[in-house]
């Protein structure tokens, strides 16, 4: 249970802890809320105080009452007792007997009303001697004139002790009526101050109530508007930064037209001399032809006319000068479509889609497997994961990779290339091709990626074309490759794609 | 082919011109060439009243030329009343597959790549005679 609370009372205190608007919104309605309970609980003191002054006032008049009605019958019982004793008539003794009889009730309920009271208890008792007396008094008067003894009942009559008693017990019943009012009247005056007490605590509450729950509606409405504020900013700064992002998009969109535009003229117009060179080379070596021609028809019929050196300019000068020139225009030509096949790969528009790329490069590694079989050397494809990108780039990426990986085997070890891939944090999608091949010095690790630079032995067939395709076309992919190769140990490239290729908008160049 | 028929070529390399015309030649084609080595002078040309007096042409049209490209001159002749019925070769080097398209929807009849490597070049150019040698071209107004 308080491991379950834990968490809870872990984030209320670093919510008291941290200094916030919530805080200070939440204090302040905790603050009333601790108010309203203090009002409350002053209400029902008061009230509870109110039902014991009732209970008080209603005992004090019954007090009163009954202290009145004990004098009262003893007044009847008097009265009785005179009327027997002057009429010797039995129904005035029955007067006197049941107006007896009635007082020891009420003075139980006299006890019962007083009993513990430091004041009202001894007058209580004192009056109870008081009336105990006066009845014995009567009784004697009463059974002296029974037995015809008038004399000496009148005599004990005449003696005034009865009035003495009962003036007595009108004096203490006077006495607990004063101090019965007294209490009254101090208990009233303490009631109403206490109500006005409440009442002036209750209206100060309920104004402290309005202020707490009026300053947090302030609170509340600031925050809100603090809020909005911010989201306005927000709203704007993304607003500025969309605008920016596309901006920014168009000069690079616009920077990067221009620089395939400018292979497209160069390799063009780079190409329109080559057509000249190779053409009048080709006249040249015709011309030459002719001319040779011309010096054996020559050297058969005046050989004293032929010079050697004329002859050796014609047959062996001319056709190596010439046969440089083509070697050379050649390969110039294989330099010019290399870049146009790069700058035309990068205005190709992509197309993403949905690859197996487990089944795409299995079909690359079978489309070498002639190669790889003459070499005795085998390509392990693991299964790989999927991706969204364009069929065509990634095909020639992972092609080239591996025709390179088959290429550059090194002879004195069974070949081995390895293709992995796993799927990485961020959305990206990591791909191995990884050989045991002759590997590349470390000096060389950026540079084979340049256009036309190769590494190593010289004894394969190419342009310096391949890798830097490669990442030509990874980079437009939005993705990267990396290289970890050892010289003499083998290579690894790293491919890194987007799980999906995401195209900006056309849209956004317009 | 008529003799009637002259070959206005537009070409700004005076090599390839040359190159060109050699093997038109050696195709054994005998028709007038009239060469420019720019837009400018091509269009004077062709838009002048002399070529209405000439009768039936075709043009041989390079794209890259220096003042202009091979594509305006094109539309030109093809927005022409009275140019628009004579072909047009495009011969260039670009073998860009746009450029390619764009030429053949704004109304070009051939459109062939020069090939640096030169036996097909003069091969292509002797195949261009021969098909210039049976082809009909219509009479300009």
């Amino acid at each position: 249970m308080i491991s379950a609370l834990r968490p809870t009372l872990l984030a209320f205190s670093q919510f008291v802890r941290t200094p916030t608007l919530g805080r200070r919104v939440a204090g302040l309605l905790a603050l009333a809320i601790a108010l309203l309970l203090v009002l409350n609980l002053a209400v029902f003191v008061l009230i509870q105080r109110t039902a014991d002054f009732n209970d008080t006032v209603e005992e004090a008049q019954q007090t009163r009452f009954v202290a009145r009605e004990v004098l009262t019958r003893l007044v009847d019982a008097e009265t009785g007792q005179r009327g027997y004793m002057l009429t010797g008539r039995l129904e005035y003794l029955s007067i006197h007997t049941e107006a007896i009889q009635r007082l020891p009730d009420l003075f139980e309920e006299l006890t019962g009303l007083t009993v513990g009271d430091p004041d009202l208890g001894p007058r209580v008792e004192h009056l109870r001697a008081l009336s105990d007396e006066r009845q014995i008094l009567m009784e004697r008067t009463i059974s002296l004139a029974r037995t015809g003894r008038f004399d000496e009942a009148v005599a004990l009559v005449r003696s005034g002790r009865g009035k003495v008693l009962m003036d007595a017990m009108r004096v203490e019943i006077a006495a607990i009526d004063e101090i019965q009012t007294t209490r009254l009247q101090f208990q009233t005056r303490q009631s109403e101050w206490a109500g006005n007490v409440t009442v002036i605590a209750n209206a100060f509450g309920g104004a402290v109530i309005l202020v707490l729950a009026g300053a947090s509606a302030w609170l509340i409405r600031r925050y809100i508007y603090e809020v909005q504020g911010a989201r306005d900013a927000l709203d704007r700064l993304n607003a500025g930064l969309e605008n920016q992002v596309r901006v920014r998009t168009f000069e690079l969109t616009r920077a990067n037209e221009e620089i395939q535009r400018f292979a497209y003229i160069v390799s063009h117009d780079l190409r329109a001399p080559l057509v000249n060179v190779m053409g009048y080379t080709a006249e040249l070596e015709q011309a030459g032809r002719i001319i040779d021609k011309q010096m054996t028809a020559v050297e058969t019929k005046a050989p004293k006319l032929v010079e050697q050196d004329a002859l050796t300019a014609v047959r062996e000068d001319v056709p190596e000068a010439i046969g440089f020139i083509r070697a050379s225009t050649e390969k110039m030509d294989r330099l010019i479509n290399a870049i146009l096949k790069l700058s035309r790969e990068g205005r190709r528009n992509l197309v993403p889609e949905p690859l197996d790329m487990t089944a795409m490069v299995r079909n690359i590694a079978d489309s070498v497997r002639h190669q790889t079989h003459a070499a005795g050397a085998e390509i392990v494809v693991e299964p790989l994961p999927g991706l969204e990108s364009d069929r065509l780039s990634v095909e020639q990426v992972l092609g080239n990779l591996i025709d390179n990986a088959v290429k550059y085997l090194d002879a004195s070890r069974p070949g081995r290339i390895v293709v992995t891939g796993e799927e990485t944090a961020g959305g990206w999608i990591v791909y191995r091709i990884a050989d045991n091949g002759r590997g590349i010095s470390d000096r060389d690790h950026e540079r084979i990626f340049e256009l036309f630079r190769r590494s190593g032995r010289q004894d394969r067939p190419g342009e310096g074309l391949g890798l830097a395709f490669v990442r030509n076309s990874v980079r437009r992919l939005g993705g990267d490759i990396t290289l970890e190769s050892e010289l003499g140990k083998g290579s690894t490239f790293i491919l890194k794609f987007p799980t999906r290729l995401i195209l900006p908008a056309a849209g956004d160049y317009a | 082919m008529s003799h009637a028929v002259k070959i206005v070529m537009v070409e700004d390399d005076l090599g390839h011109a040359k190159l060109i015309e050699k093997n038109i030649r050696r195709a054994n084609i005998s028709n007038e060439i009239a060469h420019f080595a720019d837009g400018g002078a091509a269009m004077d040309y062709l838009f002048s009243e002399e070529v209405r007096l000439n009768g039936p042409m075709l043009i041989l049209l390079d794209l890259n030329l220096p003042d202009m490209s091979g594509t305006d001159i094109l539309i030109r002749v093809k927005a022409d009343e009275r140019l628009r019925r004579a072909p047009v070769v495009i011969l260039t080097t670009t073998d860009d597959k746009q450029e390619i398209q764009r030429c053949y929807d704004l109304g070009c009849n051939v459109y062939i790549t020069k090939p640096v490597d030169y036996e097909s070049f003069a091969g292509a150019i002797r195949q261009l005679g021969l098909f210039l040698s049976v082809m009909q071209a219509p009479d300009i107004e």
